[in-house]
């Protein structure tokens, strides 16, 4: 159970090849040896969100699975959602609407809508706040998260349209 | 703020500096911060609530490969101090505590050994492997319990568990009862929360074996009290501990004591001469970080016929745990002396009890005293249930009006520059409270269940020195800041603040701007490392702004003075009269007008620091100012919350359709943070109101460990939250700030419970106990007369039906918790 195996994972486009127990979760991976600090542990049992990743594109709780789990699946971690200055148009709707204070849930929530606003560019606020409920954020109180992401969905449209 | 601010930068609404590197997964909180050979520690804790630990056998444990030991309350008894306060206050029993548990354990979690490994999944491999031996003792897991003739001792130490009573009054409140017309009694139980900061506590100590010196990583409100207390405790001086607290996950008061893991993780480097880490389980967090709250009141309000308090009592009772990381009185004194708040009472008496049980030791939740606008507008309503009258005619009568300021609390506390009146007229006009009368009215023919709460709020925000000293409390008030003009002519300045996620950065930096007169993207606010801020109290209460941002403000001034007087021998000018130094340039008054002179703050710190020997006569050297600052005893925000909820009676859920603060919290640094702040408190309130609640049963287990046991409000909860803000500035503090970020606890609690017991007015129940959950909803219903679907309630008293709940299948139905409402 504990005797390390060689795991392979495609991490945000890039292959790691690393040695790790089959019982080592999928954040402490991220985290500890491919040093991909910014996939937060908030609770270990799945309810905070703040650990959530895309795997294959679809939002999911890296302290919930094992990194052995996931060769052969492409993971994406907020590390790859800016690039460079520019930060994408939820990370700036967020940043302009105050959407997030000690930043700890943050990722997760990015995480989260950037795959939801991708499949779904036209959320009703209530649609937004049933989504982000995966998510804990214990200083917001949700009000500007769900401004910003509203405002962002907005954004892309026109994005698109343009 | 108003067009006609006299600021510049204060009061913009400027985006976080601190934004970016969250939102790109650049933070660096604690767990991010890695030392080559660090070893990681985890907690064996107990499994009963009260037990004498009659043996420990670590040996399988040490025996596990990767686990480099195992140690126990006796070694870190030889390592540390224990922590003992006996503050001198009259009815508070001195009391002292080990670094780990000796010979007894208090509390389902207890630490009663650490193991020490490699990584912490072989650390928590040894953890389970080490047996510990107990004789359980009996447990006093409530208050009830614990006050009771021959209860378990929680203390050893004490005489029982009674660890402070206080008793105060002022005039004659035994009169003011004999001439009422009536005496209202009240009741109020708020429940047992926790914090629950998204990161949990951890910590990363480092001891250099060479240097004799420990740097201590950890994510803390106040490093300097912090670094005080770790040298006092590991016996070294305050020159050998460096603590350093990076991007810090949320606090909420969890982040300010020296907690006994945390002192083990320190001492456990030292002795083995290894960085060794600790990053808290959420189970743990949950378990044994800290808890709050579990405060029960009793009013007695003598009134007369027209509503007018003319007296009042205030019995309270607070269930402290087993532990005293703080003065046991310290959250429950302010509830009693802030009681009156925005009412106009003189004649006022309490009696404070804190009671020692067998739980997680309580600690300051935001909003210590978050109890306190409940119980007081709870009272009101209370009066005018009771004498039909109209609750906000009753507030009214109550109100303390402008011309009643400055008022004198009954206890002593001043209060001034405060306008509670104005912001419940605020929130009144708002909501339009006769037209949800109206709406009200028209839903109880429809068998529906609307209501509205108000609760008025004073907030105690900036705790100056002399109200420690008036407390009896050891520590001060004041806080330190320097500001440091660079030879480039940037900006570095910093204070004894620690931020935990309000975003201190920016509105900081917007008050050494102000001051200095440089703009803030060239001010860079230095926090949380104590070799390089100055000896500050830290962040607690709500004093970041006033004593954080009004130190940052007057020391820029007085650097500004300094640079002005360079200024004015650069341009041959006798004094600095009619100098000003703006977005960096210095700028001279000229008739009517603000002329450039040519030279920016980088011409004069070149000089200061590059040729100092042109500088005047009696100017030092560099641009390097440094400044103290004690604010008044009390500095004090207030807030009038308006909510509007509808009651589904057939499943107790509450349905918040409408929620307004009208907010006075002076000048503010940065509306947008400020807006943040009240709508996060109201939040963190309504959770806790509504959802939240740690639970114990009757052996002392926890029976909340979990996220999904204790249930922090989501998204689906939540209101959106209409601010309404008054800005009148406080004459006595920099720039007329207040403070605030903690009233939104107090006036959520207040205003939920007032709509609920509003929507329930006509059923003749009242929401006395929290939280207000589904179940306990369906239990009041219930209480009122097996109540269902389908019934009206335009007639109080006549709304008992002969049906039969449990038909329907509600959530209360299947719930032991709802026979406690």
């Amino acid at each position: 159970m504990s005797a390390p195996v060689p795991i392979s994972l495609v991490v945000n486009g890039e292959t790691y090849d690393l040695v790790a127990p089959p019982r080592k979760l999928l954040s402490d991976v991220l985290r500890e040896d491919l040093h991909l600090t910014g996939t937060h542990v908030g609770c270990e049992h799945g309810v905070c969100g703040a650990c959530t990743i895309l795997i294959d594109g679809q939002p999911s709780r890296a302290c919930l699975t094992y990194a052995v789990q996931m060769e052969g699946h492409e993971l994406t971690t907020i590390e790859a959602v800016a690039e460079g200055d520019w930060l994408s148009p939820l990370q700036q709707a967020l940043h302009e609407e105050h959407g997030l204070q000690c930043g700890f849930c943050t990722a997760g929530i990015v995480m989260t809508f950037e795959a939801y606003l991708r499949d779904n560019p036209q959320p009703s606020e209530a649609e937004v706040r049933d989504v982000l409920s995966g998510n804990l954020c214990r200083c917001t109180g949700y009000q500007n998260i769900v401004t910003a992401i509203l405002k962002a969905a907005q954004v892309m449209r026109e994005g698109q349209g343009a | 703020m108003t067009a006609d601010t006299p600021f510049t930068h204060i009061g913009q609404p400027l985006p976080r500096k601190e934004d970016r590197r969250f939102l790109t997964g650049k933070g660096r909180y604690l767990d991010d911060v890695t030392l080559p050979g660090a070893l990681q520690v985890t907690f064996v804790r107990s499994p009963h609530a009260h037990a004498r630990i009659t043996g420990i056998d670590a040996a399988a444990a040490r025996a596990l490969p990767g686990v480099v030991g195992v140690f126990t309350g006796r070694d870190l008894a030889q390592w540390t101090a224990p922590l003992r306060l006996a503050p001198p206050i009259e009815g508070l029993h001195p009391v002292e505590m080990t670094t780990l548990p000796v010979d007894k354990v208090r509390f389902h979690g207890d630490p009663v050994a650490v193991v020490v490994a490699r990584d912490r999944y072989t650390a928590e491999d040894a953890a389970e492997l080490v047996e510990v031996e107990y004789d359980p003792l009996p447990c006093a897991a409530d208050t009830k319990t614990a006050l009771a003739p021959n209860a378990p001792l929680v203390d050893d130490t004490l005489p029982d568990n009674l660890v402070s009573h206080q008793s105060f009054s002022a005039g004659d409140p035994a009169a003011r009862r004999a001439e009422a017309d009536r005496v209202v009694e009240a009741r109020f139980d708020l429940h047992r929360l926790t914090h629950v900061p998204m990161e949990t506590r951890g910590c990363l100590a480092d001891w250099d074996a060479g240097r004799a010196h420990l740097t201590m990583h950890i994510g803390t409100q106040v490093p300097h009290p912090m670094r005080g207390q770790l040298a006092a405790r590991l016996g070294i001086s305050e020159t050998q501990v460096t603590v350093i607290s990076p991007d810090i996950g949320g606090g909420f008061g969890q982040k300010i004591a020296l907690y006994r893991e945390e002192l083990t993780v320190a001492a456990l480097s030292r002795h083995l001469g290894r960085p060794v880490r600790w990053r808290e389980d959420r189970l743990e967090n949950l378990t044994s970080a800290s808890h709050a709250r579990e405060t029960q009141c009793v009013t007695r309000a003598a009134v007369r016929a027209d509503g007018r308090i003319l007296g009042l009592e205030l019995d309270l009772t607070e269930d402290f745990g087993a532990y005293c990381f703080y003065p046991a009185n310290y959250m429950a004194r302010v509830i009693a002396m802030i009681l009156t708040g925005p009412y106009k009472i003189s004649d006022y008496a309490f009696d404070v009890k804190v009671v020692l049980t067998n739980k997680c030791g309580n600690g300051p939740m935001r909003a210590p005293m978050a109890i306190t606008s409940w119980v007081m507008d709870g009272t009101i309503d209370a009066v005018a249930r009771e004498l039909g009258l109209d609750p906000l005619q009753v507030r009214r009568i109550n109100a303390l009006r402008p011309e009643d300021l400055p008022f004198t609390m009954p206890t002593g506390e001043v209060l001034e520059d405060v306008t509670p009146l104005e912001t419940l007229e605020a929130a009144v006009q708002a909501i339009d409270v006769p037209a949800f009368r109206a709406r009200q009215a028209q839903a109880r023919d429809e068998g529906r269940l609307l209501g509205l709460g108000l609760c008025t709020v004073v907030e105690s925000t900036t705790y100056g020195s002399a109200f420690y000293k008036a407390a009896g409390i050891p520590g001060s008030g004041h806080e330190a800041a320097w500001v440091r003009i660079e030879p480039s002519g940037v900006v570095n300045a910093s204070v004894g603040l620690m931020g935990s996620g309000q975003g201190y950065e920016t509105p900081l930096a917007q008050a050494v701007a102000e001051g200095l007169g440089v703009t803030p993207g060239t001010v860079n606010v230095h926090m949380g490392h104590t070799d390089i801020a100055p000896y500050g109290m830290g962040s607690r209460g709500a004093r970041g702004a006033t004593a954080g941002g009004g130190t940052l403000y007057l020391c820029a001034q007085k650097a500004q003075a300094k640079v002005l007087a360079i200024a004015a021998s650069m341009l041959n000018l006798n004094d600095a009269q009619g100098l000003r130094l703006h977005n960096g340039q210095v700028e001279r008054r000229l008739e009517d007008a603000w002329q450039a002179t040519g030279i920016s703050l980088t011409d004069v710190a070149r000089r200061a620091y590059l040729d100092p020997t042109a500088l005047p006569e009696g100017i030092d050297p560099g641009l390097d100012v440094s400044l103290t600052y004690d604010p008044p005893a009390m500095t004090y925000s207030n807030a009038t919350h308006a909510c509007e909820v509808e009651i589904d009676p057939a499943t107790g859920r509450i349905r918040i359709d409408r929620y307004v603060v009208a907010e006075d919290c002076g000048t503010v640094l940065n509306p947008l943070v400020v807006k943040g702040q009240q709508q996060g408190a109201v939040a963190m309130g309504l959770s806790g109101a509504l959802l939240e609640q740690v639970v114990y049963d009757e052996n002392g287990q926890n029976q909340s460990a979990t996220l999904a046991d204790y249930l922090v409000a989501t998204a689906c909860e939540l209101p959106n939250i209409e601010i309404l803000p008054l800005h009148t500035p406080n004459r006595k503090t920099p720039a007329g700030i207040k403070g605030m970020a903690e009233g939104g606890i107090m006036g959520s609690i207040g205003a939920i419970a007032g709509a609920v017991s509003d929507a329930l007015a006509p059923l003749g129940v009242t929401a006395e106990k929290m939280p207000l959950s589904p179940q306990r909803l369906r239990a009041l219903l219930r209480k009122a007369g097996n109540f269902t679907h389908g019934t009206t309630f335009s007639d109080p008293g006549t709304t008992t039906t002969t049906h039969d709940t449990t038909t329907h299948g509600t959530p209360g139905n299947s719930d032991g918790r709802t026979n406690r409402a």
